[in-house]
């Protein structure tokens, strides 16, 4: 249903570093199937977000495809994309001033009908309804705007659902119900998901982890292959300039 | 009685679609056009006849006045003193508006002077939209000038709406809040073209434990100009917070100046201002639920200025 071909995403370099560019995302060939949960993680900078927002289309491909149901969609708007069936919840969600919680539903569904959006409320179940009226700006705390980002995306009934560390700020108590809502709606309606996340949960609910480091995937399967790299930190981005404990340039 | 021209500027600026239920005076081309009073609320024309006095009866609940202005006469400008007196305990809301319809070259404005004495525990509801319309390339001004004067315990709240075609505005909000008063103030104005609107807010927060809270949007479309000044002058122990936004489009230009004078060393004053374009990651949140990126941006603005 997707697939990553030679991908690129290049960003100019500071003259510092005596480099013109650097490749974000350098190279990565992956085909994702229908229906299915993968989870991608990796360390802190190694890319994880920027892929994500090449397959939304909100970073520009620098280099290579991608195949979304046998068409490239590599040149086409965030906007072509959504109306394609590809959904996208930020890992920081935008906060708004004078817009509402309904009225991202509205805009996400079509739906303006009270029932109708009750509806939804229930079936996504983590926001309750006093959330509805709610406008989605800066007194949201964190956890309440990613409750709401998260909804928002199912209600938009992907065929492709991303979500980019969609636990950060969310209350222990909820985490649970959250895989559980995901994996629901990958088995009722097919949405292949992709779950940006460091969170053991969503690792262990995936039916493939990849994990990525600069830029690129070094590993891909089930869960407990993937533990000895998670474990022996070889996806340390310091590796190469560690010079262990005694001078931890990574201040760890 | 009112035509086509004057039925589209009532539903502009005062949601009406007839003559309102309840008080209303309307104001066409500088004369009285109509008016009705009712038990609770009495309009009548001030001794010198250059505008009305509205007197709420204490203790008054759940009432409603309009009072709506349109022009559509060619090179008129027309200048109003409008009172309210709105007795202890009353609670009514005032529906002003200025709708202009222009369909000449020669210039047309209008100049609202409304003074509001808000009895002791009174609550006014003060809802005012200016709006100007036609095809005529004459100059539409609109300075309105509010003066507010909550007694203790009043509640007044104050949405003052500038929605399209006015080429100059020159707006002053003055308010004293008595005692344990409360002053909501929400402005809101889009301009475009090469408009220019200016807002002057002083409020004087003199009694203990008076609350004044101003809110301000503004959008500016085309080579348009919005230049905001607000003070809160605390002389007691009291509360006050400027909260002003302006989104630039275009070549938009923009000026806010918030102030805050404490006179009082438990006066509590606070304020946020931000001018700039639309944040990208909103347009990016609309476009990635289906809408283009100028559906995005209207949706933005609509909630922005709601």
């Amino acid at each position: 249903m997707l697939e990553l071909k030679n991908l690129y995403f290049t960003v100019p370099e500071s003259e510092e570093n005596n480099v013109d560019s650097r490749n974000i995302i350098d190279g990565i060939n992956f085909v994702f199937d229908d229906g299915k949960f993968y989870a991608i993680t990796g360390p802190n900078g190694s890319g994880k977000t920027s892929l994500a927002k090449l397959i939304m289309g909100i970073n520009t491909v620098s280099e290579g495809a991608i195949i979304y149901d046998g068409m490239d969609i590599s040149a086409l708007t965030i906007t072509e994309r959504a109306r394609a069936g590809i959904a996208y919840s930020l890992q920081q969600p935008a906060r708004f001033k004078g817009i509402t919680f309904r009225d991202l539903l509205t805009i996400a569904t079509g739906i303006d009908d009270e029932n109708k959006l009750l509806d939804i409320l229930k079936r996504v179940g983590i926001c309750p309804l006093s959330f509805l009226d709610k406008e989605v700006d800066a007194k949201l705390s964190g956890g309440e705007i990613k409750k709401i980002e998260l909804a928002t995306t199912i209600a938009a009934n992907p065929k492709l659902a991303i979500y980019d560390e969609p636990d950060t700020g969310i209350d222990l108590w909820t985490i649970g119900p959250m895989v559980n809502l995901l994996k629901k709606e990958l088995a009722e309606s097919k949405t292949t998901t992709i779950v940006v996340s460091h969170n053991r949960s969503f690792l262990e609910a995936a039916d493939v982890v990849i994990i990525i480091n600069s830029g690129r995937i070094v590993y891909s399967g089930n869960l407990e292959g993937a533990m000895p790299l998670l474990d022996d930190l070889s996806v340390c981005t310091y590796r190469d300039s560690c010079e262990g404990d005694s001078d931890a340039g990574c201040y760890r | 009685m009112l035509d086509a021209i004057d039925k589209t500027l009532l539903k502009t600026v005062a949601d009406l679609e007839e003559l309102p239920k309840g008080a209303y005076n309307i104001r066409k081309n500088g004369k009285l056009l109509s008016r009705h009073v009712s038990a609770n609320i009495n309009i009548e024309t001030n001794a010198d006849e250059t505008g009305i006095i509205v007197k709420i009866k204490p203790g008054t609940k759940n009432e409603s006045v309009h009072i709506p202005v349109i022009l559509s006469q060619a090179g008129l400008y027309d200048v109003v003193y409008n009172s309210f007196i709105i007795g202890d305990d009353a609670e009514v809301t005032i529906v002003a508006g200025c709708g202009i319809h222009c369909g000449t070259s020669d210039p047309e404005g209008h100049a609202g002077i409304h003074e509001f004495k808000v009895g002791k525990k009174a609550k006014v509801t003060y809802i005012e939209k200016h709006y100007a319309s036609g095809d005529g390339k004459g100059r539409r001004t609109l300075n309105p000038t509010t003066k507010v004067f909550l007694a203790e315990g009043a509640h007044a709240e104050m949405e003052l709406t500038q929605i399209a075609g006015v080429d100059e505005a020159n707006r002053v909000n003055e308010a004293v809040l008595g005692p344990g008063s409360l002053l909501l103030i929400t402005e809101r104005v889009l301009t475009d073209g090469d408009q220019i609107a200016v807002s002057t807010n002083n409020i004087v927060l003199s009694g203990a434990g008076s609350r004044a809270n101003m809110i301000s949007r503004s959008v500016m479309k085309g080579n348009s100009r919005q230049i905001f000044y607000a003070t809160m002058d605390a002389q007691n122990k009291c509360f006050g917070h400027i909260e002003c936004d302006a989104i630039i489009m275009d070549n938009g230009t923009n000026e806010t100046m918030p102030s805050l004078k404490a006179g009082h060393p438990d006066a509590e004053l606070t304020h946020e201002a931000s001018i700039g374009k639309i944040a990208n990651d909103q347009l990016t949140k609309l476009m990635s639920l289906g809408l283009t990126y100028d559906q995005a941006v209207n949706r933005i603005i609509q909630g922005f200025l709601k």
